[in-house]
């Protein structure tokens, strides 16, 4: 009677949701609604950061359709969106984009989890001139295609780490080393974002003169990092720079525990998305973590309040985050739909191209910092920030406008 | 009814849906040329797995090559490529509508001629295997050319590289690749029927039932083999290419070979369809595009769970696929004359009776 009861449910709750999105699918910007589109990483290997990129396109559109939804003249309009599940690979990405436009008819886009992704899907919305506002493609390669209709509002990858080898830099020359003593490990994902993060890391490895002894480029999907460990024993690095989105984060983290490695600094990406301090505890104490977006900082605006009530509420609403750091992905990605509600209400219409512009003009403070957009489309008005994991907590290091906290070297 | 009326109605029938779908659902363009690929795919895996009785599974390679080969032919020609698929970015490149079409032209012949040369060269290594041997080490063909051009940094390695952007409407670069592809599906299977009718048909199919007999009767096994791969590997080039410019953005692991998922649905459509004739290739490709669509768009997150349950039900209780569970079914639509054994069985019956 149980399961029979529970099937009865499955099969309503199922029907519900086909119905809601069948609703979606027939909206038409007409009727008072605005729908927004995204092929997303529900599945594969960045199924992780995906689902938190989709809860902050959710969180955002319920926030500003609470809020009144978004006022274009003397009408309102309520955003809604139709989602995709790209499975993390761009051999789909692009196929699904193609659909949402033709087929669900969406005229303006939300970017898709990773650069990879963004890099198939931007060819498309450019082809249609459909304004894309993207939230987790930091690529520059994304940037130098000319594309007219992409707006990041992200900073891009290759100032994730860049001060974390500064940092580096800094604490060798204050205790009497030289920095070409100064011996670096990298391992990094071979994917277009990480290869970027790379590219960055390895410009300011050259201004400061420091050492790499050890360069490794991982496999996708990455589940073992032994052979790098490995190494890290044998050569005793002064710094380990690491870059597999939440995947590799986690792994790197298991395994120096495992391997016991006594590394004086370790700096990786994706430290919040990974969850860190909730799976690993204290042994993740120390590591600096690259982040687009921290609950301290001080900017805030008129919807989500500042980035700490952004923060609680997000906690309240979702129990997934109630017990965790509420992850950078998901901020950016609600800065997103905020990005497009300033959009539509500036360019004071439903026109895509009128859209596009008002975009491109985009000067506007969100609760998740800064959004000011190059000719590229990419965000120029806000700096990336530097967190260590202090106690099991994320106290931002640097760069020293934001730090609220020193630096702790070595760590234990 | 007359079988030669009915094949041609039938042939009339699919190049009009082939024509005509595209102009009627102008929204759907995009999964139709994702179908014929899907129809190349299986025609071009059944060769040697249908045919010729060896189960590869490293055949996206091909695709991958000559995905690779025409991008890389695509973009050096005007630019320098290093510079192109830097990860830290360049300029903007852009290419006029000759460059582009002109890249495309050259790029696509290399495309169909490396992967020639990469199938004869290959063939020499991989047709001393058999069975399991033969899958296994074509499948290690694939994984080790995808994490080989991952490390490649002239290509973009993992990063992966983007295409030259059509200089033009994008309703016609919808149409262009649609034909292209159409046109390549036309063409392979056409090319095949042909085939399949020659000795050399009769040939692979000699050695798909026993490969020493065939080379007992003087049959170059060999040089046959190779050449069957070849053929796939031809046509395979040619639509990596194809579908790198449609994807617009390529990248080793799951766009050029991508071994889990390309690489394992070219057999499955196979399977489903009825191995080792023309037109099971095809219905299964048809129908596993429909399938596969229709879950990805109304089972969201569940669309790989209703893909293995489909694979359960072929392999359990389809073996023979729908063509050969039709033609066990229903022989007399193939022209298989049971009346007539049915016939001689009961006169044999009389005559042993006497």
């Amino acid at each position: 009677m149980f399961h029979y009861r529970k099937t009865i449910a499955a099969a309503t709750l199922t029907s519900a949701l086909i119905a809601t999105s069948c609703t979606a699918y027939g909206a038409s910007p007409t009727a008072g609604k605005i729908l927004l589109g995204s092929a997303i990483s529900l599945t594969g290997k960045y199924a992780t950061a995906g689902h938190h990129a989709k809860t902050g396109y959710d969180f955002a559109i319920a926030k500003i359709n609470a809020a009144g939804g978004v006022k274009i003249g003397d009408k309102t309009y309520m955003f809604e969106v139709k989602y995709y599940d790209d499975e993390s690979t761009p051999a789909r990405g692009g196929q699904l984009a193609e659909r949402l436009i033709n087929q669900d008819g969406v005229q303006y886009m939300l970017g898709p989890y990773s650069s990879g992704l963004t890099r198939a899907i931007a060819p498309v919305t450019e082809k249609y001139k459909i304004p894309m506002v993207e939230a987790e493609g930091a690529s520059r390669s994304l940037f130098n295609k000319g594309y007219k209709y992409l707006f990041a509002v992200l900073s891009t990858s290759e100032q994730y780490l860049a001060s974390a080898v500064a940092l580096a830099a800094r604490v060798a020359k204050e205790n009497g080393k030289a920095p070409a003593d100064v011996k670096v490990a990298l391992a990094f994902e071979n994917d277009p974002f990480s290869l970027d993060v790379r590219a960055g890391v390895m410009d300011d490895i050259k201004k400061h003169g420091l050492t790499v002894v050890i360069d490794d480029k991982l496999p996708r999907n990455l589940t073992d990092m032994t052979p790098t460990m490995t190494k890290i024993k044998a050569l005793k690095p002064d710094l380990l720079v690491v870059s597999g989105h939440s995947k590799g984060a986690g792994t790197a983290t298991r395994q120096i525990a495992e391997m016991k490695l006594s590394i004086p600094m370790v700096a990786m990406t994706h430290c919040e998305s990974a969850d860190l301090v909730g799976k690993y505890g204290p042994t993740a104490d120390g590591y600096l973590c690259a982040t687009q977006w921290a609950e301290t900082l001080t900017y805030k605006d008129p919807i989500f309040g500042s980035a700490s009530e952004f923060n609680t509420e997000i906690k309240k609403t979702v129990p997934a985050y109630a017990k965790k750091s509420v992850p950078y992905q998901l901020a950016q990605a609600a800065a997103a739909v905020y990005v497009f509600k300033d959009a539509f209400e500036r360019s004071g219409s439903l026109d895509k191209d009128k859209l596009r512009d008002a975009l491109a003009t985009t000067d506007l403070t969100t609760f998740y910092g800064k959004v000011k957009f190059s000719d590229a489309g990419n965000n120029i008005a806000k700096p990336m920030v530097l967190r260590q994991i202090q106690g099991g907590k994320y106290n931002v290091v640097a760069p020293v406008d934001f730090a609220s906290h020193e630096l702790e070297w070595p760590r234990k | 009814m007359n079988t030669g009326f009915a094949k041609s109605v039938l042939y009339v029938c699919v190049l009009a849906l082939g024509i005509f779908l595209p102009i009627i659902f102008p929204a759907y363009i995009g999964q139709m040329t994702l179908l014929w690929l899907m129809v190349i795919f299986a025609l071009t895996w059944d060769i040697l797995g249908g045919q010729m009785g060896y189960n590869s599974l490293g055949n996206i390679f091909f695709f991958g090559v000559g995905m690779y080969a025409a991008a890389m032919i695509q973009v050096s020609m005007y630019y320098d490529l290093a510079e192109y698929t830097s990860p830290a970015g360049g300029g903007i490149y852009e290419f006029s509508f000759s460059q582009y079409f002109t890249g495309m032209t050259v790029g696509f012949t290399v495309a169909a001629l490396v992967s020639v040369v990469f199938a004869i060269i290959l063939g020499r290594l991989v047709f001393g295997l058999r069975g399991p041997y033969f899958a296994i080490g074509t499948l290690a063909i694939a994984t080790v050319a995808g994490e080989l051009v991952s490390t490649w940094e002239l290509v973009g390695g993992g990063g992966g590289l983007s295409l030259p952007n059509f200089p033009g409407e994008p309703s016609g670069s919808r149409t262009l690749f649609y034909s292209m592809m159409f046109l390549l599906a036309i063409a392979t299977f056409s090319f095949l029927k042909w085939l399949y009718s020659t000795r050399f048909g009769l040939a692979i199919n000699a050695i798909r039932d026993d490969e020493e007999k065939a080379e007992g009767m003087g049959i170059r096994t060999l040089q046959h083999k190779t050449v069957a791969w070849s053929i796939s590997a031809f046509f395979l080039g040619i639509a990596g290419a194809i579908f790198g410019n449609f994807n617009n953005f390529i990248e080793p692991l799951e766009v050029a070979f991508p071994t889990t998922t390309f690489g394992i649905f070219m057999v499955l459509m196979v399977l489903l369809g009825g191995k080792g004739t023309l037109w099971g290739p095809v219905i299964g490709a048809v129908l596993f595009h429909i399938i596969k669509e229709l879950t990805w768009t109304y089972l969201l997150g569940w669309q790989w769970v209703a893909l293995g349950v489909l694979i359960v039900i072929t392999v359990v209780y389809f073996q023979q696929g729908i063509m050969g569970w039709l033609m066990e079914k229903y022989p007399h639509w193939f022209g298989i004359r049971v009346e007539g054994a049915k016939q001689r069985l009961s006169d044999m019956m009389d005559e042993a009776a006497k």
